[in-house]
């Protein structure tokens, strides 16, 4: 029988691991920006073999499920690892590498490639008539960095960096699979706990519902102050 | 005050800007005209560092700027010391009309908030603005948003304002206003170089006008020689042709 006391309480229970859910999707979010902004520059300085290479990595990354790619990095990191560091003389256990590093350094590197994609975009849209307003005026190179270009290339990439983030998080319910416990893992062991499945996936799926809504609703009135100006 | 020294500019192997040498005193008020491609915005924007002459020198405020070996340091000093009015007005979007005016003293000069808040204001209500300190530039006329760029380039107190054919994308009922603010800036003794299409306002407001053709000074002198008396046949021939295309 469905229960909607279970329900709740699976709710309670699956909200504990909301925090570290959201802190994991922050750094998988941050951590694939900064190395999706660094493909941007690379590709954007045009290297012969270079931008072939990264364009191939690219194209297998978009084309495979992250499980795949989740499971690769699980069973090929930690031997990469402990070979790399024995160049160095450094002896290093393979078993030892915690299943929460392999599920951060998966999906940043899944995800750097879309956010090179909405980096280029971003800044593709530049508008160089203000940068050289302000360099008219006397700007340094950083002036104009943190005053023009940067607030610019914000607005325009939040609303795509916010959606991301939306899938990351959803896309962490995968992590269960090498053992770290999300919102998506916690609701399988309440599940398994109460042998109330049902319950505890529905409880689940309003958690995510939840994070959804309110995280739209805070990305949009940031978006329309940092818009504040844009007709 | 403003000297130019044998300035050239290419673009690949495009000359466009061919020795042009140039003395500017305090206060006047100095005039380009010329055919489209002649390399006048070229030459304001050199004046600006935003193009870098490939050689030439430039005096201004006293120092003397050599392009071949200019450093980032003297750029930035170079351009601290003029001001650019561009076609386009280059507001900053996202921010109001007051915060447009202020930036670059806060961010370029340092002053403190509260006296860039005032010198903004004042130089707002020169062009007639202060009405409007916190609209977003989207929310104001071409004219307006032109006059705020004035007031933006009045508000660094610059030694000199490089206007770029400041009222060519406005309406035509528009003009009128942008032009008697930059007749107010030069009133007030502003050193003002000037590109324009605006003969008759030329004509009332300046000094010296120069015609310009393929990169070079081709005849200078004061409004009346150029427009009524010129000696070259080159600008004769441009000003007729303007006259029988635009009026
Ligand atoms: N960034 C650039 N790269 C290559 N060529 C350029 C560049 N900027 C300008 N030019 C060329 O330099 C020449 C002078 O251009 P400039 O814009 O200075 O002329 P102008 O006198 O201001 O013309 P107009 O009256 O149409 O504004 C033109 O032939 C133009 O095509
Ligand atoms: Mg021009």
């Amino acid at each position: 029988m469905f229960d909607i006391m279970t329900v709740f309480e699976s709710f309670v229970e699956i909200l504990k691991v909301v925090p570290k859910t959201l802190l994991l999707a922050l750094i998988i979010l941050v951590l694939s920006f900064t190395l999706g902004a660094m493909i941007t520059y690379i590709q954007s300085l045009n290297i012969p073999v270079v931008r072939q290479v990264i364009g191939v990595l690219q194209s297998f990354l978009r084309g495979t499920p992250n499980v795949v790619l989740l499971y690769l990095v699980y069973y090929s990191l930690p031997l990469v690892l402990a070979w790399f560091l024995g160049l160095f003389n450094v002896t290093f256990d393979p078993t030892s590498l915690n299943s929460t590093a392999i599920v951060i350094v998966t999906f940043s590197i899944c995800y750097s490639v879309f956010q090179s994609e909405i980096i280029r975009g971003a800044l593709h849209s530049l508008d160089k008539d203000q940068i050289e307003a302000a360099q008219s005026l006397g700007y340094s190179t950083t002036q104009v960095l943190r005053k023009v270009i940067i607030p610019q290339v914000m607005v325009e990439a939040l609303p795509d960096t916010m959606n991301a983030f939306l899938i990351i998080i959803k896309a962490l319910s995968l992590a269960f699979l090498v053992t770290v416990v999300d919102i998506f893992a916690q609701a399988r062991l309440v599940g398994a706990q109460s042998f109330s499945y049902l319950e505890a996936f529905v409880a689940a799926a309003f958690v995510y519902w939840g994070i959804c809504v309110l995280l739209t609703y805070v990305i949009d009135k940031l978006e329309n102050r940092m818009r504040r100006g844009y007709a | 005050m403003l000297n130019i020294e044998n300035l050239n500019l290419s673009f690949g192997d495009h000359k466009v800007l061919d020795d042009i040498s140039l003395e500017v005193k305090k206060g006047e008020v100095i005039t380009f005209i010329g055919p489209s491609g002649t390399g006048k915005t070229s030459l304001l924007r050199c004046i600006n560092l935003l193009e870098k002459p490939e050689s030439g020198r430039i005096t201004l405020g006293g120092l003397t700027y050599d392009f071949g070996s200019i450093t980032k340091k003297e750029t930035l000093n170079l351009r601290r010391k003029t001001a650019m009015v561009f076609q386009q007005y280059n507001l900053f979007k996202n921010k109001t009309v007051l915060e447009n005016v202020m930036d670059a003293q806060i961010v370029v000069q340092k002053k403190s908030k509260k006296a860039a808040h005032d010198k903004s204001m004042k130089e707002l209500a020169r062009v007639g603005l202060d009405g409007k300190a916190d609209a977003y530039p989207h929310q104001l006329s071409g004219g307006q948003q032109q006059r705020v760029s004035i007031a933006r380039a009045l508000a660094v107190e610059p030694e000199v304002i490089l206007f770029d054919e400041p009222t060519s994308a406005l309406d035509p009922e528009l003009v009128g206003e942008v032009l008697k603010a930059i007749g107010e800036v030069a009133d007030s003794g502003m050193t003002i170089i000037l590109v324009t299409h605006e003969m008759s306002f030329a004509k009332d407001i300046s000094d010296r006008v120069i015609f310009m053709d393929q990169g070079r000074v081709a005849e200078e002198g004061p409004p009346e020689q150029i427009f009524n008396h010129s000696e070259s046949a080159r600008t004769q021939q441009f000003l007729r042709k303007f006259y029988t295309t635009t009026h």
